[in-house]
């Protein structure tokens, strides 16, 4: 079903992030060489990086683009205790002869006392906001006020979470505004991701931590619940997979959150579908070295009889999840 | 390493080759299996590689710990420290026609016999190897033997020679060490230090020593406990790992004082710690009696300054194979690569992988990041379609104009690629909505229109109670019956179904006709029954018989037909009554029902109770073909969203729910975001012209969605949007209050820009501040841009000025658009 191809990297040590922008035209990749590269997609397919530059004095954990609405705006985060918001500088024909585009830096967010290990940008109607969230357990949401001017950040909310972040995601969707989400996952969350959400009536967020877990959260309906107060959820654990053995890195929904690819221990990027009947089933295995796997024939099965309501249980949860929305 | 424990060590150059020992040596060689068959008498290592027994060497007993020689040549040149003491050189017998032959064997004797705990070889200077030993009184436990060094008779005291099993071949033992170091004391653990080739790291009985054998006499070092397993970071030379029990320090050599850094604590002691040499910072660490191999992931080089956070670290297990590990060893130049030994000799190869990232491209191809490599991986194109993810459906329709044809709404499922039944369904109902919409605003410019999408189920529940009766002719037999009069509502539905054209005195001839053509004779039979024309059904029951495809059962059937009879109590219908249920067609049943039953006896309500019954069926399993029953209502938009919840089709949700635009449907909130994350998704594909036609055919559809602004108008100063303070307010509590205007800004009057506060030019004419909103027409300026502003063209001018940042072009805008400036000085508000 699908077949992989190689890209040449050129980063000096591991690559840990990888992220596109809004069309996927353009990508960018962070490492432990403490550098950010920008990748163009010519018009064959192939990708050409066009920028490379040194962003942190440590690791750079993640990367992420900001909506094209607010220009070409790249936040990356590091071990070096902050986030940076870097911008696309246009129009300078140097650069531009040699197919490189020109980045700087519009502001350094250096709150955090710790590593700094996640950033995102909020979906685009709540404005121009970003999130981080680092080793010592504080979410931090910034906004810029003007979306003219990228160098000027306030921060908006702090939230302690006591327990060491690894990942932050925020929910798509504009119709709720606050939301507890609180999970019996007690291993560590290496990542979590909201499903773009499309309009269905529930929200989809996947787990990685020692298993892939895919989570809906129904919200009930307005009339259900007494007026007023945060929107409360039905949660339901809809899979569960463990086919990685082991941990598992990373989570990633397509644009339809139809298809979820999880990466894990096992050295294996395996995509999950979910079928007609709402099971989700494993529909590719490719190993990490792009290699397809022998016996493509290990698939998992959800297990429906896990579908049972757990709201509201104790916060057990390490590494946070927070897909708050602040209205 | 005790005799039942296994250890093993790759070659440190032809890496396609290990040695396994514990009470002998044993040289494998390792070969991958992708393409070939498992070779006879192989091991099978992992899924694509197998080893190969090469030799065995079970000359050197009591074996305590094992080097392999660093050089090249010669290639399987070992040596072995045993339980006495001794250190010997041993081979595994793959060339001994090599110069170095008379290395082999050569014995190498401490003064005072003691287990000999540790060796390394100088990584600089290959000949010469370090031996670490236990105590022995004031005797010394480091000792660096020259492995070229001859044979010293004079100084062996022959009494020491003879305690050692009474050797025979005296020529080989060497027992004058290069140098001594470590007097009373005990060595655990050695390692040379790559920054000079003088320099030994060992770690004795209670601490951590560095020898530099320049100067002997001196030495720098550390107390601590954790003096096992010394080893040095490949990648980075002042760091060093070493263990005790259960955990693991890390030491900076440039600031020895302390450990930089300890690992958590196992419960079990550790037995083996190594690090990767093909990635910077990667620790593995083995406790006992465990079957996972624990790494550390130290992605920071330290900072010699003084920091004083810890790195973090990432701590992984891997699990490679279920028994007990006894053993492992990393590969020196095959990435993250290792190779495990359990105690009973079993051995597995396996690699670490790094840790993916990964990511999805909107246009459906993942990208991953793999260690220091990018990856690639893009659905293919020659895909079964049915396998095909709702991303890339929704694309290849958007690029087919799918949902666009408002003519021919039935064609819209043949843009969708015709190949889902439901859609298909879904656009033919729709069609017949529309159809049917106009033929009766054609008849009646009533609002019977908006009945008709709302679906079956509403239209037979406004048609129950108002059943007509007539009097009907059969055509063919010369009787007449009562028959209801179907009323207009239910003939409606009934159209919807495709079963009666056009009306009841319209021909069914040639809708027969093209039923008997596409060979659907009983169906056909039943729609001329149900038009009283049984002589027409009997004939065509007579031509399925004979057909080619038909059932030779028809005519049998036709048989049954032709005696039919009103009487009440005749046989023919009490039988037909009886045995029409074991019918198989449908159609041949209901012909029978049709016949036997009652009067006037069609039970309305069941139908209703089974139209709603069905109705929550569809809703529940969101199958588009349902929308036939709900229409286009708010039980359609229910329908719809289970459908969009199990298939995140919002495309089809979009322009279906499109048709139904006069209702009040488009305005639930569900509608609205599905149109709008459709619109998302078009633009995410830079399908900048499907978007516009969306959303040209939105307008269409629905007069009250408006465009949104595209052209906003910015201060000549700071550059800023003026609009921005009233454009449809995503934040609240900033705009004009936050400057200071307070009270609606309908009705305040703005002098200067919101922005940098510079007063705002005015208009030529009259004189009003521009970005003033207009209170004759409040709203005009927050919601529309100024080219539709055309209720107030004078605000609409100032706009236009200002946007174009010419004061002094008024005259000549105005006067190019002559008409409308004339009337403006007339309607100008002030």
């Amino acid at each position: 079903m699908f077949v992989a191809r190689h890209i040449a990297a050129d980063h000096k040590d591991l690559i840990h992030d990888v992220s596109f922008d809004f069309h996927g035209r353009r990508m960018a990749t962070c490492s432990s060489d403490q550098s950010v590269k920008v990748w163009d997609k010519s018009e064959s397919g192939d990708w050409h990086c066009t920028a490379s530059w040194k962003t942190h004095s440590g690791s750079v954990w993640r990367v992420t683009w900001a909506h094209p609405e607010f220009g070409q705006v790249l936040a990356s985060c590091s071990f070096d205790r902050t986030a940076a918001v870097w911008e696309e500088i246009v129009g300078e024909s140097n650069d531009k002869l040699r197919g490189q585009s020109h980045w700087v830096k519009r502001t350094t967010l250096v709150d955090s006392r710790t590593s700094v290990t996640d950033v995102k940008f909020a979906p685009k109607h709540m404005g121009l906001m970003l999130a981080t969230c680092s080793a010592d357990g504080i979410v931090r949401i910034y906004e810029a006020p003007d979306v003219m001017n990228l160098s000027q950040w306030s921060l908006q909310h702090e939230i302690s979470c006591k327990l060491s972040c690894s990942c932050i995601s925020w929910n798509p969707s504009r119709k709720y505004a606050k939301a507890e989400t609180l999970m019996t996952v007690t291993d560590p969350v290496h990542d979590i991701a909201f499903a773009p959400n499309l309009g269905r009536s529930f929200h989809i967020l996947a787990v990685a931590t020692k298993d892939v877990r895919i989570f809906t959260l129904k919200p009930v309906r307005k009339e259900l619940t007494s007026s007023g107060g945060p929107t409360k959820f039905e949660i339901h654990i809809v899979a569960q997979f463990d086919n990685h053995n082991s941990q598992v890195w990373r989570v990633s929904w397509n644009i339809t959150g139809t298809v979820l690819a999880s990466s894990g221990d096992d050295g294996c990027v395996r995509l999950w579908k979910a079928n007609y009947m709402d099971n989700w089933k494993c529909t590719g295995i490719l190993k990490g070295n792009g290699s397809p796997v022998n016996g493509n024939s290990q698939q998992g099965n959800s297990n429906p009889s896990l579908g049972s309501n757990i709201p509201n249980l104790q916060n057990s949860l390490n590494g946070s999840s927070s897909g708050r929305k602040h209205s | 390493m005790s005799g039942t424990k296994p250890d093993i060590l790759w070659a440190p150059h032809q890496v396609d080759r290990f040695v396994v020992c514990d009470s002998e040596l044993s040289l494998y060689h390792v070969e991958s299996t992708v393409n070939s068959e498992l070779k006879a008498g192989s091991l099978r290592l992992s899924e694509d590689s197998a080893a190969t027994l090469l030799s065995i060497n079970s000359d050197t007993p009591y074996m305590k710990c094992v080097a392999w020689y660093l050089n090249y040549d010669p290639e399987c040149l070992l040596a072995v420290g045993q339980a006495n003491g001794r250190v010997v050189l041993t081979s595994l017998g793959q060339d001994h026609n090599s110069k170095f032959k008379d290395l082999i064997g050569k014995e190498f004797v401490p003064k005072h016999a003691r287990q000999c705990n540790t060796l390394a070889w100088n990584p600089l200077d290959s000949n010469w190897l370090a031996a670490g030993l236990d105590k022995h009184r004031a005797d010394f436990s480091v000792l660096i033997w020259d492995i070229c060094s001859k044979y010293t008779p004079d100084i062996v005291p022959m009494e020491k020679v003879r305690l050692s099993a009474g050797e025979t071949e005296t020529t080989l033992l060497v027992t004058k060490p290069l140098y001594e170091l470590g007097q009373n004391d005990a060595c655990l653990s050695l390692c040379w230090l790559p920054r000079d080739q003088k320099l030994l790291l060992a770690g004795m009985h209670r601490n951590l020593a560095i020898f530099d054998l320049r100067n002997t006499s001196q030495k720098m070092f550390v107390n601590t406990k954790a003096v096992q397993g010394v080893t040095v970071d490949p990648y980075f030379h002042d760091r060093v790992a070493s263990f005790y029990e259960g955990q693991v320090a890390i030491w900076d050599l440039r600031k020895f004082e302390k450990p930089v850094l300890t690992l958590t604590e196992q419960p079990k002691p550790l037995t083996k710690v190594a690090w990767c040499p093909t990635r910077t910072g990667l620790l593995a660490t083995l406790t006992r009696d465990s079957n996972i191999i624990r790494l550390y992931d130290m992605q920071h080089t330290p900072t010699p300054i003084g920091d004083e956070t810890e790195p973090t670290i990432i701590e992984r297990s891997v699990q490679p194979c279920d028994n007990y590990i006894a053993s492992f060893a990393w590969h020196p130049t095959s990435q993250n690569r290792m190779i495990v030994v359990t105690p009973n000799r079993t051995m597995s190869d396996f690699t670490v992988f790094e840790r993916i990232s990964l990511a999805w491209s909107p246009i459906t191809s993942l990208m991953w990041a793999c260690g220091r490599h990018l990856y690639e991986c893009a659905e293919e194109e020659n895909d079964n379609s049915l396998e095909k993810d709702i991303a890339t459906k929704m694309r290849l329709r958007a690029l087919s104009r799918y949902g666009l044809d408002t003519e021919q709404v039935w064609r819209n499922h043949i843009l969708a690629g015709n190949e889902d039944p439901q859609l298909k369904s879904l656009w033919y109902t729709l069609h017949f909505m529309k159809q049917y919409t106009e033929d009766m605003d054609q008849k009646s410019p009533g609002n019977k229109g908006s009945l008709v999408y709302a679906g079956i189920k509403s239209i037979v529940k406004s048609s129950l109670g108002m059943v007509e009766s007539s009097r009907h002719n059969w055509s063919g037999l010369d009787k007449q019956s009562d028959i209801q009069n179907l009323n207009e509502e239910r003939i409606l539905a009934l159209q919807l179904c495709g079963w009666i054209k056009k009306g009841t005195d319209v021909d069914v001839g040639p809708f027969l006709n093209s039923l008997v053509q596409e060979g659907e004779w009983e169906r056909a039979a039943a729609v001329a029954l149900f038009n009283l024309d049984i002589r027409r059904a009997i004939q065509i029951l007579n031509e399925g018989a004979s057909s080619e495809k038909g059932d030779l059962n028809l005519n049998v059937v036709a048989m049954a037909l032709s005696g039919y009879t009103d009487e009440k109590n005749s046989l023919w219908r009490e039988m037909c009554s009886t045995l029409r249920l074991q019918l198989n067609n449908p159609y041949l049943c209901v012909m029978f029902a049709f016949l036997t039953s009652e009067t006037g006896s069609y039970d309305g309500v069941l139908l209703n109770r089974y139209i709603e019954k069905l109705t929550n069926e569809m809703k529940e399993a969101g199958n588009l073909e349902g929308i036939l029953l709900t229409g286009l209502t708010k039980d359609g938009v229910d329908l719809m969203e289970s459908y969009v919840d199990r298939t995140g089709d919002v495309q089809t949700a979009s322009y279906c729910m499109l048709q139904g635009s006069p209702l009040d449907v488009l305005k639930d909130e569900r509608v609205q975001y599905w149109i709008e994350n459709y619109r998302n998704l078009l633009d995410a594909w830079r399908f900048w012209h499907k978007r516009a036609e969306f959303d040209i055919h939105r307008s269409k559809l629905d007069p009250s969605s408006k465009p949104l602004a595209q052209v906003f108008v910015s201060c000549n100063f700071c550059g800023k949007s003026i609009s921005y303070s009233c454009s449809t307010v995503p934040h609240q509590g900033r705009g004009f209050s936050q400057y200071g205007v307070s009270g609606s800004p309908t009705k305040s009057k703005v002098t200067s820009c919101p922005g940098c506060r510079k007063p705002l030019p005015r208009c030529a004419l009259c004189l009003i501040n521009m970005g003033t909103p207009v209170s004759s027409c409040p709203g005009t300026m927050q919601s529309v841009p100024f080219l539709h502003a055309h209720v107030n063209v004078c605000s609409w001018i100032q706009q236009e000025i200002w946007y174009l940042q010419r004061l002094s072009s008024h005259k000549m805008l105005s006067s190019k658009e002559k008409p409308s400036s004339v009337e403006l000085s007339n309607r100008c508000p002030s």
